[in-house]
């Protein structure tokens, strides 16, 4: 779900994606814990003024990912 | 997210995606203000031509703010939005970068734009509109059914079936187009601005969660 919501946005921060998946921040910070480590999502931590944002993108990887995903579901229908 | 993850076998990932997605973005209920004030600024622009002299200044100049002054609305009320969320929401609402719109879905809203365009100096030049009544109508069910659809939300679908029925009531009221149009846009608005501060109150009293 994380990485089809990052597929349909250019990026997100850890906040939009808690709010939008209504996850809790513990459960998401795993999921995109093991996404970075799979090289699906790429996280940066960086400010937006005085505020914390951990900003995350759908990588390469992680967009053949859902491609092929995409394409296991389409064959198992 | 169970539910979720049960949906992904159901339904794309992107039809999943796109519904949360608007769902977020209708949490804060800007969005709902936003088209608040632009149906209450075009019910005011249709009332004001028929209180006013025809053919003097205020007359023109209501006919010309009608005919700017809504598209520009229309065009600049995403990026105040996005703005509005930016600089005072972000904390709770958190950051998005949208990817530019598709090139596909641009081309279909200036497609109908130029066939409505088209359809109306067409039927200006013969003198042939459709009844009044038809008009109010149409306006009316289509303005619902895009809002009920669009919105996703059950209180959207609200707004939507108010719509439907207030534009059959003027249909068969026998209002004047600008009479009916005004009061059309006029009940809209309020609701939809009423709902969205609503919306946005309740939003501002959930406490916001840190990040990660």
């Amino acid at each position: 779900m994380i990485v089809a919501l990052l597929a349909a946005v250019e990026e997100a921060d850890f906040q939009y994606l808690r709010q939008t998946t209504g996850l809790t921040q513990g459960n998401l910070s795993t999921h995109l814990s093991k996404l970075e480590a799979a090289g699906y999502v790429s996280v940066e931590k960086t400010f937006r003024g005085k505020y914390p944002l951990t900003l995350c993108r759908l990588t390469e990887r992680g967009k053949e990912a859902l491609d092929g995903y995409r394409k296991v579901i389409k064959g198992a229908l | 997210m169970h539910e979720i993850s049960s949906r992904l076998l159901e339904e794309s990932p992107e039809k999943i995606a796109g519904r949360l997605m608007q769902k977020a973005h209708n949490q804060d209920g800007l969005p709902e203000m936003a088209i608040g004030v632009v149906f209450l600024v075009l019910a005011g622009l249709n009332w004001l031509p028929t209180a006013v002299k025809p053919g003097s200044v205020a007359h023109i100049v209501a006919i010309c703010a009608q005919a700017l002054l809504i598209p520009i609305l229309v065009l600049r009320l995403p990026w105040a939005i996005k703005t509005a969320r930016r600089k005072f929401l972000i904390e709770k609402a958190g950051y998005v970068e949208s990817k530019p719109a598709h090139k596909k879905h641009l081309g279909i809203v200036i497609v109908i734009a130029v066939v409505v365009a088209v359809a109306g100096v067409f039927a200006a030049y013969r003198g042939s509109f459709p009844p009044t009544s038809w008009v109010l109508g149409a306006t009316g069910i289509g303005g619902g059914v895009l809002a009920a659809i669009a919105g996703r939300l059950p209180r959207f679908v609200i707004g939507g079936v108010v719509m439907a029925v207030t534009g059959l009531a003027l249909a068969v009221s026998g209002a004047s187009l600008a009479t009916g149009f005004a009061i059309l846009y006029g009940l809209i608005g309020l609701l939809a601005l009423l709902s969205g501060c609503v919306v946005f109150v309740l939003f501002m009293r959930t406490p916001a969660e840190g990040g990660e």
